[in-house]
């Protein structure tokens, strides 16, 4: 198993958000986590990177992250948050070459390697053109784009993504789910060996979800409430029990309403 | 090839910045030792500063008032000036990007009030080391101004165990706050202190000696190049906030102790000698974030050198604009370093 969370609870302060959280993520799959607004699924791809307190275990690899330095486990796991700040006025390829941190040594210098990472991760983000500009200048989906840089720059198997889409506009969310289908056939080289690349992520849209993932994994009040395929958390009812809202879903044929998508290639 | 170029120029555009700048930096600091009550031409002073290397005599033909002046006054307050302007530099650029506020400083964190009370206490009761008498004053402020960084952190942990900004900023407010009402309630109760805890709280270099200038040049310089070292490339990666920057891979509980701790001795040793000034830690980094980027491996150096000269200079006026008078250096960086400041701070805005 490459990550494993074991009876996994986390909160804040004297809230408690997960509830004794137990699941299983094997090399190469797919997850999309859904679930209500306060469900928990930003606070489980907190856990999983290691950024908050928590009682229980988490294993990668069959090692505790609790026992792997920050440096070590960031080779490992990368998240992209819901927000970060940018509000001084790096260009935006030093940002992106920021992201290479886990990978650089004492003194913080940058290998060949990591530029020429930064660079690959900048033109698959479409943020190459940007590369010149200063990030506390730009909109809302290009800060987007350069933090999935950074996160994808960083170079580890596992990625965790939090609303990687919520500001980026048709076109780049649909090259946003291209890119990530690519990289999730590839593997990254890491020191525990070679790793299928894993991608963890939340979405809003359920149609996004559906065209995403291979397994879904539906929160709700901070327990594992659904664990299967999305057509079937929709079909039993469970989609709309985790959401307390109905939801229906359509294949394209029967569809009554338009849908704007992209038409098939 | 274009490409390769234009990063050339840049390069070497930025390089001559930082030398210009070192030069100029330079260039001020020999006015400011040339300037005040007693002008000295540069040849003495280089012929005296010789003298003093090679333990060679001091040429006669040099008056001797002019020696004592240079050598014992002069250079050592505008070494002091020097170093206390980077060491308070560098350490509000740390705190901003530490915060991710371009705007804090550790006397956010409440080291200034809290100094200024431990110097209120030491000057009220009278208490003396049993050795080195002269430090009784400085080393009681860095004692309480470190004290009251810890409280702060320690009540910010307690109420919000993530240590954010937000609470950071607000618990130091309210501990600085509380603080000065201690200091107050002491100097109305000892009215025969006021003067010279006055004095205290709004700086001053008059009385520095060679010691002093040395303890401040260790520490400043130790201090800020262990954070160009070990930490520019972790501060930059801090301004992205906490939770960006763990996931990157920063250690966070490590980094802010060990930033904060930094920051309090060279906000401390400062404070411990020269009192309290403001001004010159939001000022010097806020322009070399304008001029060089914010990347930390240059604002830290360039903090420094821009914070130095930018005191040294706030010295000089100090000392020469009211002669024989002087004007608390800590209100005359305030009174340069406000307007301008919000100059600054509205131009960029603006655009």
């Amino acid at each position: 198993m490459l990550i494993e969370l074991k009876n996994v609870s986390a909160g804040y302060g004297k809230s408690t958000i997960l509830k004794d959280i137990n699941l299983r993520v094997g090399e190469g799959e797919k997850v999309f986590i859904g679930g209500a607004n306060g469900s928990g699924k930003t606070t489980l791809l907190r856990v999983i990177s290691g950024l908050i307190p928590y009682t229980g275990q988490v294993l990668i690899s069959g090692r505790d992250i609790r026992s792997l330095k920050r440096k070590e486990s960031a080779r490992l796991i990368s998240l992209m948050p819901q927000q970060s700040g940018m509000y001084f006025a790096y260009k935006v390829k030093d940002a992106v070459l920021l992201g290479r941190y886990a990978h650089t040594g004492l003194f913080g210098g940058n290998s060949q390697e990591d530029t020429d990472a930064a660079r690959a991760a900048m033109k698959a983000c479409g943020i190459f053109e940007l590369k010149d500009r200063y990030i506390n200048e730009l909109s809302g989906g290009q800060i987007q784009r350069v933090m999935l840089a950074m996160c994808f720059c960083q170079g580890a198997p596992v990625i965790l993504l939090d609303e990687p889409g919520s500001n980026l506009d048709i076109r780049y969310n649909a090259e946003l789910e291209e890119y990530i289908n690519t990289w999730a056939k590839d593997s990254t080289y890491t020191s525990y060996g070679k790793i299928r690349n894993t991608p963890i992520a939340v979405f809003h849209d359920l149609t996004q979800a559906m065209r995403f993932s291979g397994r879904t994994i539906l929160l709700k009040d901070g327990k594992v409430y659904f664990d299967g395929l999305l057509e079937e958390a929709v079909k039993s009812g469970k989609a709309s029990e985790a959401y307390d809202f109905d939801i229906a879903g359509y294949k394209r044929e029967e569809q009554k309403l338009w849908k704007f998508v992209q038409p098939d290639k | 090839m274009q490409g390769a170029k234009t990063k050339t120029v840049k390069t070497i555009s930025r390089q001559a910045g930082i030398v210009f700048s070192v030069l100029a930096c330079f260039f001020i600091l020999l006015i400011c030792i040339r300037f005040g009550s007693v002008h000295i031409p540069l040849r003495d002073m280089a012929r005296i500063t010789w003298a003093h290397i090679s333990g060679s005599e001091v040429p006669s033909d040099i008056q001797k008032n002019i020696v004592s002046i240079f050598w014992t006054i002069r250079l050592p307050r505008v070494l002091a000036a020097f170093f206390v302007g980077g060491a308070l530099s560098v350490s509000g650029l740390a705190m901003q990007a530490l915060l991710q506020n371009p705007l804090a400083s550790s006397y956010t964190m409440g080291v200034s009030s809290g100094a200024g009370l431990g110097a209120a206490v030491v000057l009220i009761t009278g208490f003396t080391l049993p050795v080195a008498k002269g430090l009784s004053l400085p080393l009681a402020g860095f004692i309480f101004g470190s004290v009251t960084v810890i409280g702060v952190l320690a009540l910010s942990k307690a109420i919000d165990s993530f240590l954010s900004n937000t609470t950071v900023i607000l618990i130091g407010m309210i501990v600085s706050l509380f603080v000065t009402g201690i200091l107050n309630l002491l100097s109305t109760l000892n009215p025969d202190h006021t003067k010279q805890i006055w004095m205290w709280m709004t700086g001053s270099l008059s009385s520095i000696t060679w010691l002093q200038s040395e303890i401040l040049a260790v520490v400043s310089f130790l201090g800020a190049l262990f954070l160009l070292v070990f930490y520019s490339k972790k501060l930059d990666i801090m301004t992205f906030g906490d939770e960006q920057a763990k996931a990157m891979g920063v250690d966070m509980n490590t980094a802010k102790i060990v930033i904060v701790l930094i920051t309090s001795v060279l906000t401390g040793v400062s404070v411990a000698f020269a009192g309290v000034i403001g001004f010159v830690d939001l000022a010097a980094p806020h322009v070399v974030r304008r001029i060089f980027g914010p990347s930390h491996k240059t604002a830290i150096a360039m903090s420094f050198v821009y914070g130095g000269a930018f005191m040294a200079l706030a010295d000089l006026i100090s000392r020469t604009v009211l002669s024989p008078r002087e004007i608390p250096v800590g209100a005359v960086t305030a009174l340069i370093g406000a307007p301008f400041f919000a100059y600054v701070f509205f131009a960029s805005r603006r655009k």
